[in-house]
């Protein structure tokens, strides 16, 4: 019970987080997403093993966007009428621009929730060969994709080692911001021009090894969608439903 | 259309696309908290940077799709590296990609020069921007302010993405390391026919 969602055939968890969000952006009464982010925060927690500090940490950013959104939304609020409920150094808010404020801050972060319940239950490489197997994805977009993720250890060193080359150089370290935008082309170009060559030695030493890129019917590790994954499927689409049916009786 | 593709030009555009996630982080990291705490607009006027990648490819490789593909594939690295943003990130990627794509097919994939790679960052900086007003709720916001918000995202995308995907083709063809790819088959490298 308590590693379902690891085990849920990522396409599946896919597709139901992509239709979540979508449908999400219909709503714009607080009630909706509040309720829809916590039922995911219970099926995270009654249906993952994950290190909660390490997602609190994660979370912080969104929920400091979140803020950002609330003020927006209630400066720059769209003139939608309704009461006035309060004015704040010279600012009135109605309370139609009080509930999309509040909306599109629980948006953020029932968004962010559901994304990080993806990332802390979802094999990248898994993920990637179910893409495959179940979406269709052509295997030389796949699989194209596995050795940027495979070189992804070896580029940040090779963006250290050009650093520390440019820096023996004498090139001075940038203090500023805008010193270290400005100094961007400096660093890309190496990075770059190193992964045209590594591109052109990955795929070489695909295609000497018989990889052609046409579609496959069997794999050497199948993923596979069973009823399982309908069943979950089912139980995020009823939390969907129950907090989109709630929000349109309370958003009255 | 993957037919004509070769795994090379694949793997270099999945390259592409760490290499910016990458370099995105280094250069990005300062501005995190600022940007939480003044709201969505805060993240206007780097939008270019996201769609630079369609541009380089589009510039280096030049077949119908080199523009989609490698933000696609882009996002696609993104989310298996644990992105926050999550899953959603492969449909804006493909959204953005889409944008870039346009401007290059409106020309019929013969023109590289540098307006057409700023039209093509102001073309993923509309679509991407049509997609954010429905998804992140623009509708609730005032219109000027989302107007405001539309004005830097079209700048940012023809300026970052369009001159800056135009300096770095122009920066990596300098290199040699683009021989055997379309962008050096053109005699006047980046300029186009």
């Amino acid at each position: 019970m308590s590693r379902l969602l690891h085990d849920m055939n990522p396409s599946v968890k896919f597709i139901i987080v992509t239709v979540s969000m979508l449908t999400m952006a219909f709503f714009f009464n607080p009630w909706t997403p509040l309720l829809f982010w916590v039922g995911i925060l219970a099926l995270q927690f009654t249906m993952s093993r994950i290190n909660w500090k390490l997602w609190a940490l994660m979370m912080l950013p969104f929920t400091l966007g979140a803020v950002g959104y609330l003020w927006t939304t209630l400066v720059f609020g769209a003139d939608s009428g309704g009461e006035v409920i309060g004015s704040f150094a010279g600012i009135e808010v109605t309370d139609e621009q009080w509930a999309h404020a509040w909306s599109l801050t629980f948006r953020v972060m029932a968004f962010s929730t559901l994304s990080l319940l993806f990332a802390f239950t979802t094999n990248p490489v898994t993920f990637v060969m179910s893409l495959m197997q179940q979406l269709k994805v052509p295997p030389k977009i796949a699989y194209g994709t596995m050795v940027g993720y495979q070189f992804l250890p070896v580029l940040k060193d090779e963006l250290t080692q050009i650093r520390q080359a440019q820096r023996l150089r004498g090139v001075s370290q940038d203090r500023h911001w805008w010193q270290r935008v400005a100094g961007t082309r400096r660093l890309l170009i190496p990075m770059l021009a190193g992964a045209v060559r590594k591109a052109e030695r990955a795929a070489f030493a695909m295609e000497a090894r018989g990889f052609t890129g046409e579609r496959r019917k069997e794999f050497y590790r199948p993923v596979r969608v069973s009823g399982r994954d309908y069943v979950l499927a089912g139980v995020f689409l009823a939390v969907l439903a129950v907090s989109c049916a709630a929000g349109l009786i309370m958003g009255k | 259309m993957l037919k004509s593709w070769k795994l090379k030009e694949i793997v270099l555009m999945s390259l592409f696309g760490v290499v910016f996630g990458i370099v995105y982080l280094v250069a990005i990291h300062f501005g995190n908290i600022w940007a939480g705490l003044i709201g969505p607009i805060a993240y206007e006027w780097m939008f270019g940077i996201w769609f630079i990648v369609s541009i380089l490819s589009m510039a280096i490789i030049r077949k119908p799709g080199a523009a989609v593909l490698p933000e696609t594939i882009a996002a696609i690295i993104e989310v298996m590296l644990g992105n926050a943003v999550g899953p959603r990130l492969i449909l804006s990627g493909v959204i953005q990609g889409l944008g870039a794509e346009a401007a290059f097919a409106a020309t019929r994939y013969r023109h590289f020069n540098l307006a057409v790679m700023m039209l093509a960052g102001a073309g993923a900086a509309v679509f991407s921007f049509v997609y954010g007003y429905f998804v992140s709720g623009y509708a609730a916001l005032d219109p000027s302010f989302v107007l405001l918000m539309f004005t830097l995202r079209v700048l940012s995308g023809a300026i970052i993405a369009g001159i800056g995907g135009k300096y770095l083709a122009d920066g990596l063809l300098a290199t040699g390391a683009l021989r055997g790819y379309a962008i050096s088959r053109t005699k006047q490298g980046g300029a186009g026919a």
